[in-house]
């Protein structure tokens, strides 16, 4: 299992727009991506379950990733928040 | 829970308002009528001459007095009545003769308990009354708040209840009053018991108080407020106004008790020189926050009232305000914030609790006939002369009260966003809240298939030519009769298919003969016209032609149930206004589905509704989205505008909060199109079904000009 931290710097947060874009980058691995606030974990696939964490600007959250290719997933979807989040 | 509590209690605010408008003008009345009809009042200002019993003044200042005092003196009948209308949902003359005659059964079967008991005499002192000519236990409006409740809820329970052939005729409407009858006498035996515990509980406290002093005032003030929408408050209050528990003193040789008989007879006599503050202390705090503070509160619900609403609730709060500044009668607008703002109550006993207590402290010696407003500040304090009665202290007072009270008040609606009158949400129209009512005993709550009495009438809609032909509808015992506009339209076949017995015309009238069964037909018709559906009741019959083969149309009509089952969902329009492809949305996110497939709405107005049954999942912080999944399991994002994430919750306003149970057609969100739009947001919706992957398909059914809840997604497993 291969995870990685990350504090939001975007002043909106994750909503629905990057919410969106995250579960379609996890759709295309195979292995199987979680992201979690606090206590709260979703799988990043699962849109309204991510919106739900109401993920905003400050919050850390931790994404893992489980499965053959995980490495690549965390590559990428690391990639991804430092880009946009 | 914690909503449904609150969503209740506002209805039953709201309910409050029709017998609430009527108090001031009976406040007035009450208020000049019996201060110039006081025989201690005409003694003190020598009226005697002009005011006298048998005179023309005196008996229209009686008239006004007894008028008033009738309205006060009925306020739990008027509350029986007026709240079992406000809550009732449809139907509501049914409801408002319920409440009278359960009132009336109520009190006479604890009268009954009380002559069995003994009579009055057996009774604790001062917890009977009488109430219509009966005697009965003290419960002031809470006696008819109780009433009203009850009856609202067996009213709606029972309104359209179905009983066996024979009995039919009992049945719906007619079956409501015999229910309340049967149950509140329950109730009323039950009281009987329940009562006089609540009553000795509150003569306990009394004791309390007359031991501690200063803070004994204090708490007398707070439990006088607090008791009264209950009305308890006489059980508490009388006995220090009219027994030893007030004080006893010897004035011109005679014994005096209770508190306000005390100032009476320093009154009368000449050798006061200052009037007892151990009587008045139970009496003078009421002026400061009758004169001033609750007025200065009007001002502050007033202010804290959307715009568009100020000029109506002006004059209510206004009236109210005006009836507390004179005659001192209070309840007309407590009540207005009572049940909406509990908490504000509460914040205004203790402020009431601790004006008795610095008229006490300040050595205030004013009284009053039977209330604080400025007739009896006029007449027991000023015209009396600071010097016996200090009441100058009584203006400071009252002018900080003012200034607190409005502040308080002030502070506490707008942060709190409590929904006193003139900031409630929107009536949900009439419309969107019966049909989402209709919808929630359906199955799959989203799903559309239609209730058996919904195809009834809609065959009988389609029978009478259509909504638009119908210009009046009633029943008699066994028949619908109905005044149309053209009769040609007039389809007795589709009448008889309906279950009709037979179908008689006479010109513009027509009749049709249901047997006893017919009020909950008219009753199921008219719950139907209210819906979207009765504009095209053809449609739900599965044939916009109605003369089609009837074998056809259930065909169809089977057709259409299958197509609502389990393995369908279907999800209504979330919005009025014009349906477009998600493909069509200008912004990517949307329109290559990555949020998943669904369809989009250009709003007409600034309304989102829930588009199916379900629970909310969660509302954005920023208001402009919303996730709900159906009672199907569909996870459905609504999200209002493109961009709006950045206006930061700004023009948006929701009604719902996460977790919360909603049924199709409730108003999820508010937003100010025009506001969105001049920042420069485009207020296009789109709607998308969030897990598609778990779907067969996701379609959108509907494009072009739409109606909230009109067809528009339809999900296959």
């Amino acid at each position: 299992m291969k995870e990685f931290n990350y504090t939001i710097t975007d002043e909106i947060g994750i909503h629905a727009r990057p919410a969106g874009m995250l579960a379609k980058k996890a759709k295309a691995f195979e292995s199987s991506v979680t992201i979690a606030k606090g206590e709260k974990e979703a799988a990043l696939t699962k849109l309204m379950a991510v919106m739900a964490l109401g993920v905003k600007h400050g919050d850390t959250v931790t994404v893992k990733a489980e499965g053959a290719d995980e490495e690549a997933a965390i590559a990428e979807i690391k990639k991804f928040f430092e880009e946009n989040l | 829970m914690k909503d449904k509590i609150f969503g209740v209690l506002q209805r039953v605010g709201r309910s409050f308002m029709l017998p609430i408008a009527l108090l001031p003008v009976a406040g007035l009345l009450l208020g000049i009528g019996s201060s110039f009809t006081n025989p201690t009042t005409i003694e003190t200002y020598h009226l005697g001459k002009v005011i006298y019993e048998g005179g023309v003044l005196y008996t229209v200042l009686d008239i006004m007095s007894k008028t008033g005092s009738a309205v006060f003196d009925n306020l739990a009948l008027l509350f029986a009545m007026g709240v079992a209308i406000g809550m009732a949902k449809k139907e509501k003359e049914v409801a408002a003769l319920s409440g009278a005659i359960s009132y009336l059964v109520m009190n006479t079967a604890i009268s009954v308990m009380i002559d069995a008991k003994g009579g009055v005499e057996a009774m604790a002192a001062n917890s009977t009354t009488q109430v219509l000519g009966i005697t009965t236990l003290q419960m002031g409006v809470f006696g008819g708040i109780i009433v009203g409740l009850g009856v609202a809820a067996l009213h709606n329970r029972f309104y359209k209840v179905e009983l066996p052939q024979v009995l039919s005729f009992f049945g719906g409407t007619r079956f409501v009053p015999i229910v309340c009858t049967v149950a509140y006498l329950l109730v009323g035996i039950g009281m009987f018991f329940i009562w006089p515990v609540v009553q000795l509980g509150i003569s306990k406290l009394g004791a309390l108080v007359l031991s501690s002093g200063y803070a004994g005032t204090w708490i007398y003030g707070i439990l006088e407020r607090a008791l009264i929408p209950f009305g308890l408050h006489h059980v508490f209050y009388m006995p220090f106004w009219q027994t030893e528990l007030g004080g006893s003193m010897v004035i011109d040789g005679n014994t005096v008790t209770g508190a306000q008989n005390i100032f009476f007879a320093e009154l009368a006599s000449k050798s006061t020189d200052v009037f007892s503050v151990s009587a008045t202390r139970f009496m003078s705090g009421k002026f400061p926050f009758m004169i001033f503070g609750l007025p200065a509160a009007a001002l502050a619900m007033y202010r804290a009232a959307r715009p568009e609403k100020k000029k109506v609730v002006g004059s209510l709060l206004l009236s109210a305000a005006l009836t507390s500044m004179i005659t001192g009668i209070t309840e007309p607008l407590e009540f207005t914030f009572l049940f909406v703002a509990p908490a504000m109550y509460a914040v205004h006993c203790v402020l009431a609790g601790l004006s008795y207590m610095l008229m006490h402290i300040l050595n205030v010696g004013v009284g009053m006939t039977f209330s604080g407003g400025a007739i009896d500040l006029t007449l027991f304090g000023i015209l009396q002369g600071n010097a016996k009665t200090h009441w100058i202290w009584i203006v400071v007072v009252g002018l900080i009260y003012a200034v607190v009270y409005y502040f308080v008040f002030y502070f506490m609606i707008t942060k709190l966003n409590l929904m006193t009158p003139g900031r409630e949400a929107d009536d949900v129209e009439p419309k969107l809240y019966r049909r989402a009512d209709m919808q929630d005993k359906k199955q799959g709550a989203g799903a559309v298939a239609a209730k058996a009495e919904d195809i009834v009438s809609a065959l009988i809609l389609t029978g009478l030519g259509g909504k638009t032909n119908i210009s009046d509808l009633d029943c008699c015992a066994t028949r619908l009769r109905v005044t149309v506009a053209d009769s040609d339209k007039v389809d007795d076949k589709a009448l008889k298919e309906s279950g009709a017995s037979g179908v008689i015309h006479k010109g513009s009238g027509v009749q049709v003969i249901y047997g006893p069964k017919v009020s909950v037909i008219k009753s199921n018709l008219e719950d139907f016209l209210d819906t979207p559906y009765s504009d095209h009741p053809e449609e739900l019959l599965g044939g916009a032609d109605n003369t089609a083969d009837n074998s056809e149309k259930q065909a169809e009509r089977s057709e259409n149930a299958q197509n609502a089952s389990a393995e369908t969902e279907i999800i209504g329009a979330h919005m009025n206004g014009k349906a477009i492809k998600l493909s069509e949305v200008e912004d990517d996110v949307f329109s290559q589905e990555i949020l998943g497939k669904g369809a989009a709405i250009e709003p007409s107005e600034g309304k989102l509704y829930a588009p199916c049954g379900g629970k909310i999942d969660s509302v954005f912080d920023t208001k402009h989205a919303v996730n709900m999944v159906s009672a199907g399991g569909a996870e459905v994002l609504m999200h209002v505008g493109i961009d709006t994430v950045k206006l930061g919750g700004k023009y948006f306003e929701a009604h719902v909060s996460d977790g919360q149970e909603v049924k199709k057609g409730d108003l999820l969100l508010t937003f100010d199109i025009e506001q969105i739009k001049a920042a420069g947001y485009k207020v296009t919706t789109p709607m998308m079904i969030c897990n598609t992957d778990d779907y067969a398909a996701v379609e959108q059914l509907k494009e072009g000009e739409t109606a909230a809840g009109e067809n528009i997604i339809k999900i296959t497993k």
